[in-house]
């Protein structure tokens, strides 16, 4: 139940449109206001307006269902943002199909044959996804490889230059302005093109995979802006990875192959018309962010059990099945592409956008008595990770509530990229640790101040881009880090690392993250081994790897997924069990403080995101308290205007309407009949399915399920259909059209009952009814999304206009 | 059995093993004893033992300074060529009688082999093969006019140590400092000329290094001009650094203080539900459960 025609951005910014959500209030229910009359509404009480709306309900349709509520009388109430909102511009997907006559009548048309075509169509499909995700992958790969290259020769032969001269301060002003200028180019796309396209697109593909319509999140718009934002900001030197967007991408490109068009290109090539609604697309959206994780870390099997993580409830095993598939494609596709472009075609050696390179010499076995220490680096990991994670909180808090305006954020965005260059200049001048050139593998050496032949060691791990740096750090011999430069860049990089998370650009975490830990778990690994007189075993890059394990476990607390991503990233089994103990640790230190990162931002963005469970204290809450009431009803066969003006209600926003029977005695008990899409009454609406017309042989064929497929996914609002004045007057027969058998509850059902219905079906609307089955609520997904089990019990959120 | 050239003045001790472990050969290829090593084996086994002391030799004594590639080319190229002959070789009659068979594979240890790879894989560390000609005769031009630059600079460092004085104290090479810079820039930037066209050429990660004749020539000059001389001081410009990277770390204090000050703080409306009681807020639930 939310505003339907309206622009919504996710990144805690709206567009100037949020007067118009609620232009209606001055001019009740007259069809066609609208956009028009903005900006009067801020004034109005929301009381008021309430209780216009009703009465005027009361006022045009005497039959609409409703029961006596005392109405609040309180002042309106204007907060700053918090995170204890739910926004009132996410709406639920349909995950549950519905089943009236046109849906019968098509499932008796198709035969059994024309079925296995749709089971083939859906291999096809993901077979396209993974394709396309690889080549997608291979495609930021390659440009940021080239521009970050270009980048990094021009600033060093400029640092070259003027080592000799002096005058080095020109080389910082040169390498702050080209991060700068880059990063000003991929914020300006993000913030002023396509607002949700910023971040890692995990939290949001998270919702949409929980059944909440993002809007915006897979079209085609975003995508281009997501791949370009993320080669700018990772060209610009921010510390940021090129790989939680890719998840993003893979979704966005599932989402559009399976619906076969663009309605960004404004194409429809005719295909796949079987899939265009919300069940199906959502199956593949799965799909395509295990393509995506595939891609960007090699890691088939974790990129299918990150799709069963962080979202799909609906899993049976053909669908995993499949989406193992696409995510199988996807990181062969990456793989062959990328090693014909280095050159060795035959040879498959990069699997993932991200390789961390073979652990398994002799020194990097590890033993049983190595475990107490690897539980103790999670432990740090799960401290640090929920120091990162407060800290975003807080900034993302000012963010939301300061920097809203889209030019306030791309000179934020480019503030963060001067400093970031600024530091790791400063980190590296300052730097006097020096290591033989010879024998490294150094892409970008920096000599600066240390003798000839020996380049700077802090340069390998702020002068280079995020990945390399990462691998560098597992992978470097022993000693070519001293202590001290390791300290420095941690510290640097987790709060530059923290500030740069929730900027305006599109950008992943993974890699800041594993950074962080590398840094650490090396430092660590050096200080054992000072400990221990230079056991064997001590291996720094080891406990490097440990250490990224945790920093990442301790941010954004996946467990199986994550488990299973590192050990494939590292190509190395026996490393799973310190990964997962090192996993589970940070998780169970860091949720003692606070919750994951992508967790509070879904909430800092007040989404109804729906968990697995209802809240455990809940029980005594029963649907009659958590329901919405009064109810917008239609009978069944109903006046055109009647529906009109329902849909064109802007201050009732309802997607779903119970349909009662249609008995002309208003006292009579009217029981529910079946329930009806705001979306499905626009397409009757637009093809004039009246029943005066009907009568007249006026309407040339029947309506078919194609025409409200053809509509999918954006319906046009209300205000774009015309209706005369004479036709105002006709009726409109619903019952062939409705769902006939839709979920109801009983009033005295407890929450975590309705919970569980609503969350394992997916549903989107679900009727509350009373003993004589007449409609007395009905409960959506922000009903149940409200009540959250807090640092005090049982909290309640508040609804909020955002 | 060609054991004459080796018999010089200098037997080295794997120069004597070689040999006695062809007398051994060759006392163990009298009849009865060995029937199937064939005499053309024998000699081709001495041969390869020979050629390999040689290189053995070649090699360690000139480990320090590096000059393997210059000095052991023609050693390591014959013994490629002596064990292409065993490995080619075929004995008189059948093919299961070959030298081949009979010297490399026909026991555990399989010396033979082991020594050939080991040579190999050092040729092959040393990468020798960038600064040698494509067939492997003489130094490549480029090579040449290094080694040339680098005795260039060598001869003039000395020539200017031996002009001062020779208790020298640390602060004293100013001079060598002043009248081999030419020189001195020149090598190097031949150096680094050379490391970015082998980056370009060569696409696999092996090939990036020179061979090591040339990269080890460039580091010890390197520590001689930058370490011992103290040549290489560049210039530290600490208040310009500091002034800019303070000014660009002021920046974003400003930019966050003045969107706080001035910017309109963003105010969520609360859209009361639809309930039935419309008190039941949060206070009551908190009661509920307290």
């Amino acid at each position: 139940m939310a505003n339907v025609a309206k622009k919504v951005s996710w990144s805690g910014r709206d567009r100037d449109d949020d007067e118009d959500g609620r232009a209606g209030e001055t001019t009740p229910l007259l069809n066609g206001t609208g956009p028009g009359a903005a900006g009067s509404g801020r004034q109005l009480t929301p009381s008021s307006f309430l209780r216009i709306g009703q009465l005027s309900n009361v006022d045009l349709n005497e039959d609409i269902h409703e029961l006596e509520t005392e109405l609040p009388r309180q002042r309106p109430n204007e907060i700053p943002h918090n995170e204890k909102l739910l926004s009132l511009k996410y709406e639920s997907l349909d995950y549950d199909n519905s089943e009236n006559q046109l849906f019968l009548e098509e499932e008796r048309r198709i035969n059994h044959a024309a079925f296995r075509t749709v089971e083939i169509k859906r291999w096809v499909i993901c077979a396209m996804i993974g394709i396309l995700t690889g080549l997608v992958a291979c495609f930021i790969d390659i440009v940021v490889e080239n521009l970050a290259g270009l980048k990094y020769r021009v600033v060093k032969d400029n640092i070259d230059k003027f080592t000799a001269k002096g005058g080095l301060s020109f080389s910082l002003l040169l390498w702050a302005t080209l991060n700068a200028s880059v990063v000003m180019v991929g914020s300006v796309i993000v913030a002023f093109i396509e607002p949700v396209a910023a971040g890692s697109g995990i939290p949001q593909i998270k919702c949409y995979l929980n059944g909440v319509k993002i809007p915006h999140v897979v079209r085609l718009k975003t995508l281009v802006i997501k791949v370009c934002g993320v080669i700018l900001s990772v060209v610009g030197g921010l510390a940021v990875g090129k790989e939680g967007p890719m998840i993003h991408s893979g979704s966005v490109i599932a989402a559009g192959i399976s619906q076969g068009r663009s309605t960004s290109l404004k194409r429809d090539f005719k295909i796949f018309e079987y899939f265009r609604r919300d069940t199906e697309k959502r199956d593949f959206v799965s799909a395509g962010a295990a393509a995506g994780v595939s891609a960007a870390f090699g890691a088939p099997v974790g990129g299918v059990l990150f799709s069963l993580e962080e979202g799909a409830s609906f899993w049976n095993q053909f669908l995993t099945w499949r989406i193992f598939f696409a995510s199988m494609i996807s990181t062969f596709t990456l793989n062959s592409v990328l090693s014909v472009y280095h050159g060795n075609a035959w040879d498959l050696s990069s699997p993932g956008l991200i390789n961390f390179g073979r652990f398994d010499s002799e020194k990097m076995g590890y033993t049983i008595q190595e475990i107490p220490i690897f539980i103790f680096m999670g432990v740090v990991g799960g401290i640090l990770g929920a120091l990162f994670n407060a800290l975003n909180y807080w900034l993302t808090m000012f963010r939301i509530r300061y920097i809203h305006r889209p030019c306030l954020q791309v000179v934020e965005a480019m503030l963060v990229a001067a400093v970031t260059a600024t530091v790791g200049f400063v980190m590296i001048y300052c730097s006097r640790d020096c290591q033989p050139i010879q024998g490294s593998s150094v892409a970008y050496p920096l000599q600066l101040f240390c003798a000839d032949g020996e380049y700077n060691s802090m340069a390998t791990a702020f002068f280079n881009t995020p990945e390399k740096s990462v691998v560098n750090l597992f992978h470097d011999p022993p000693g070519s880090y001293n202590p001290m430069t390791l300290g420095m860049f941690t510290l640097m990089y987790f709060f530059l690392a923290c500030w740069t998370y929730g900027l305006t650009v599109s950008a992943g975490v993974f890699i800041p993250s594993l950074l962080i830990g590398a840094a650490w778990g090396r430092l660590f690994g050096i200080s054992l081994s000072y400990l221990t007189k230079g056991s064997i075993w001590a291996d720094p890059g080891k406990y490097a790897l440990m250490g990224a394990a945790a920093q990442l476990g301790g941010i954004v607390r996946m467990t199986l997924s994550l488990t299973v991503i590192m050990m494939e990233a590292t190509g190395n089994v026996t490393y799973g069990f310190p990964i997962m103990l090192v996993l589970m640790t940070a998780k169970i230190v860091g949720d003692y403080f606070v919750e994951g990162l992508y967790d509070m931002h879904i909430q800092l963005q007040s989404v109804p995101f729906l968990h697995w469970e209802a809240p455990v204290t809940s029980h005594s809450l029963t649907a009659r308290e958590v329901m919405s009431t009064p109810v917008t009803c239609l009978r069944r066969i109903e006046r055109v205007g009647t529906v009109v003006d329902i849909l064109s209600d802007t201050s009732s926003n309802h997607n779903g309407f119970p349909v009662v029977e249609s008995n002309p005695d208003t006292t009579q008990v009217a029981g529910l009949r079946g329930l009806i899409l705001r979306s499905q009454l626009i397409v009757l609406l637009k093809h004039k399915v009246f029943v005066e017309r009907a009568n007249l042989n006026l309407v040339q064929r029947r309506l078919k399920l194609k025409d409200f497929r053809d509509a999918y996914p954006r319906f046009p609002p209300i205000q774009s259909i015309h209706v005369s004045q004479d036709e105002r007057e006709c009726m409109i027969d619903l019952s062939e059209f409705m769902n006939p058998s839709p979920y109801t509850v009983p009033q005295e059902a407890s929450l975590p009952r309705v919970f569980k219905l609503f969350r394992a079906l997916g549903l989107r609307h679900l009727v509350v009814v009373d003993n004589r089955n007449e409609v007395v609520g009905m409960v959506t997904r922000k009903d149940l999304a409200r009540y959250r089990l807090g640092k005090e019990g049982l909290e309640e959120l508040s609804l909020a206009q955002t | 059995l060609g054991l004459a050239p080796a018999a010089g003045p200098r037997r080295t001790p794997a120069l004597e093993l070689a040999q006695e472990l062809a007398e051994e050969l060759w006392s163990a290829g009298l009849p009865g004893d060995l029937p199937e090593l064939e005499p053309e084996c024998r000699s081709l086994l001495a041969a390869f033992a020979e050629g390999s002391a040689a290189l053995t030799d070649c090699l360690g004594r000139r480990a320090r300074p590096v000059r393997l590639c210059q000095g052991c080319r023609g050693q390591y190229s014959r013994l490629l060529a002596q064990y292409g002959s065993i490995a080619r070789a075929v004995g008189n009659s059948t093919e299961s009688h070959n030298c081949a068979k009979s010297i490399l594979t026909s026991d555990r240890l399989q010396i033979v082999v082991t020594l050939s790879e080991f040579f190999n894989e050092t040729w092959e560390a040393a990468n020798c093969a960038n600064c040698l000609k494509n067939n492997s005769e003489g130094l490549s031009n480029s090579t040449e006019e290094f080694l040339d630059l680098f005795n260039k600079s060598l001869t003039c460092f000395e020539h200017n140590l031996q002009g001062q004085a020779i208790d020298l104290s640390p602060n004293n090479y100013t001079e060598v400092c002043k009248n081999c810079n030419e020189t001195y820039t020149k090598l190097n930037d031949l150096y680094n000329h050379l490391q970015r066209m082998n980056r370009q050429g060569g696409e696999s990660a092996h090939s990036a290094h020179l061979c090591i004749d040339v990269e080890d020539a460039m580091n010890i000059t390197r520590k001689l001009w930058s370490r011992t001389f103290n040549c290489s001081l560049p210039c530290s410009d600490t208040v310009p650094v500091i002034a800019v990277s303070s000014f660009i770390l002021f920046l974003p204090i400003v930019f966050y203080l003045s969107s706080f000050l001035h910017s309109k703080q963003k105010k969520r409306i609360l859209i009361l539900p639809k309930r039935i009681q419309s008190n039941a807020n949060l206070v009551n639930i908190q009661e509920k459960y307290s």
